[in-house]
């Protein structure tokens, strides 16, 4: 079997259609990898070898039957542990929902399985998705699998880390302010942030209800593509998924509408807090892209400045209202909450959510509350309206915006924990995309094999994952032949 | 120009969100809440009159479904995961 860290979906695809391993070879080898693996790097919360060996069996089963294969027939993956499987532990990383079990299968869960893939287990994440770079998980903190002593961003930092240190072929996250997207870029993966409504909320545990979306972490952006493609769609359990039809070119980017498009850069994102490596990385994967006869064009979004208050004040009272629910008479009650109604809200609370989930309530509350409700919030959601229409305005000369995902490569491991305004700008480059709806992916930028990872986005127009998966694939191509 | 975040907004906040904080706690959210919020100040500078508000994600239209019976697939689903039931129905201390 080739080696577990490159595996891919196609790999896996063409592997077991020419027999050369089967099914549940493949989950056991993943499971032997986690094991020895996982203890260093705290990737996963929970894993679930016998729920894997029955999905990997079924695909032996169609093989040895000679059916047709469903899409990610015995594709090994994780799933991010804010998101439902049925019987299956959901923590949120939070101990509020230590002992709670999923009801139903979240839209995306029953969409994977459905189509075949091998869910290996729940992976770790900041608490309610609340963080940058997993350290605020109340179980354990993953680290980054390029160096244990660093972080692996975050919030989905553990499936980031899964994908990157080989212990899944892809992965699901979840990204409300560039918890995809960042994790993978210090990680060394493809992250991609779906537009807002294409992939179903329903079955995820809510942090911010208008900024949320699922979507794949991935080695490739054609692996990226193919999760994306199994996870999309509308769905009656989450009204604001939108029905929207995607054509051949996002499975079949073709290299002649790839090179017509132009590319914006914009000027805000290439500031002077900007680290060099990273600066220097992208500059790299422009070159690159100039190669392939992409044009680029100097755009400016002129509020970008403004979109880290704008995001901090609406996530935090989405998150307050969305939080509210887990009050210990519904979900999961923790051990020795006594007493009345009231006793059991504020003993279950105090006492469950750790302290960004507090903040970030509190701040909530605060945004909300009669006699500030119109200087912070509404404020910011009409600047949220200026924000959307920076991109509509560039969206009318170029095709996809270019920027760095971070400003930084993964930093050390309790380095910002003690200053919430320097962890909450790990996310400056990624959430303006969550709060115009708009779709981005992370690609990994090619480096010597010692450098620490540093991605690339790429943003698209609204249900254009083609185009920015796209350019990454053959970006991916370039690179992979040049080296 | 003086935070509006004070010790008595910490006590009051921590009401409305039924958090039982400690002194350690309640010191520590005035201190974070108090920055957070002298960073929002730069949002003043922002002009946003006749700016509508952004109030959700895309593609915002309601959704509406036919009042027609339907099976309900889910019953009873949640009710392991629920702290407390007898009897097939879920138990709560007294309101009243």
């Amino acid at each position: 079997m080739e080696s577990l860290s490159t595996l891919t979906i196609k790999g896996i695809r063409a592997g077991l259609e020419a027999k050369k391993f089967s099914a549940l070879e493949i989950a056991q080898a993943f499971f032997r990898h986690i094991k020895e693996t996982d203890k260093n790097i705290g990737a996963y919360l929970s894993i679930d070898e016998e729920g894997a060996a029955k999905a990997a069996r079924a695909t032996d089963l169609m093989i040895a039957s000679g059916e047709k294969l469903p899409p990610l027939a015995g594709v090994p993956v994780a799933i991010k542990d804010n998101m439902l499987i049925r019987g299956g532990s959901a923590t949120a990383a939070s101990k509020i929902l230590e002992s709670y079990e999923g009801a139903y299968d979240a839209t995306v869960v029953a969409k994977l399985k459905a189509a075949g893939a091998v869910i290996l287990g729940k992976t770790n994440l900041d608490e309610f998705a609340m963080g940058s770079s997993t350290e605020n998980s109340a179980f354990q903190k993953t680290k980054n699998p390029h160096d244990p002593t660093r972080v692996p961003g975050g919030s989905s930092g553990g499936s980031a880390a899964a994908v990157s240190g080989g212990m899944a072929v892809a992965a699901l996250g979840s990204d409300t302010g560039g918890s995809i997207r960042q994790p993978a870029a210090r990680c060394g993966v493809v992250g991609l942030k779906t537009t807002y409504g294409s992939v179903s909320r329903n079955g995820i545990i809510a942090l911010a209800s208008s900024l949320d979306q699922v979507g794949p972490f991935a080695k490739t952006a054609e692996d990226a593509a193919r999760v994306f493609d199994v996870i999309r769609g509308v769905d009656t359990m989450d009204s604001t998924s939108a029905a929207r039809e995607y054509g051949p070119d996002l499975l079949e980017p073709k290299p002649e509408n790839i090179k017509n498009l132009v590319v914006g850069l914009p000027h805000e994102y290439f500031v002077d807090g900007l680290d060099p490596k990273v600066a220097g990385a992208v500059r790299d994967a422009i070159k690159v892209l100039e190669s392939l006869g992409v044009r680029f064009k100097k755009i400016s979004l002129p509020h970008t400045k403004y979109a880290l208050s704008c995001y901090y004040i609406i996530l935090p009272a989405e998150a307050s209202s969305n939080l509210a629910r887990f009050d210990g008479i519904r979900y999961a009650r923790l051990p020795g909450v006594l007493g009345s109604l009231s006793d059991i809200y504020f003993k279950q609370k105090g006492l469950g959510f750790g302290a960004e989930p507090k903040r970030r309530m509190m701040l909530g509350a605060f945004v909300l509350s009669s006699g500030y409700y119109d200087a912070y919030y509404d404020k910011a959601q009409r600047v949220r309206t200026l924000i959307a229409r920076d991109f509509e305005d560039a969206f009318r000369d170029v095709d996809v915006i270019l920027t760095p995902t971070t400003p930084t490569p993964a930093f050390k491991i309790g380095e910002k924990t003690d200053n919430p305004l320097a962890m909450y700008l790990s996310d400056i480059f990624t959430i303006p995309v969550n709060l115009a709806g708009l779709p981005a992916v992370s690609i990994p930028v090619a480096q010597k094999k010692d450098d620490l990872p540093i991605g690339f986005q790429l943003i698209g127009r609204h249900f254009r994952e083609a185009d920015i998966l796209g350019l990454g694939h053959f970006y991916e191509r370039v690179t992979a032949s040049n080296n | 120009m003086p935070s509006p975040i004070t010790k008595a907004t910490i006590a009051h906040l921590a009401n409305l969100t039924r958090l039982r904080l400690t002194p350690a706690e309640e010191e520590r959210l005035l201190h974070d809440l108090q920055k957070i919020l002298e960073h929002f100040e730069e949002l003043s500078a922002v002009e946003t009159t006749g700016v509508p508000p952004m109030t959700g994600g895309t593609a915002e239209r309601n959704v509406f479904r036919d009042d027609a019976e339907r099976e309900n697939t889910n019953r009873g689903a949640g009710k392991e995961s629920f702290p407390e039931t007898e009897d097939g129905y879920l138990k709560i201390p007294g309101v009243f």
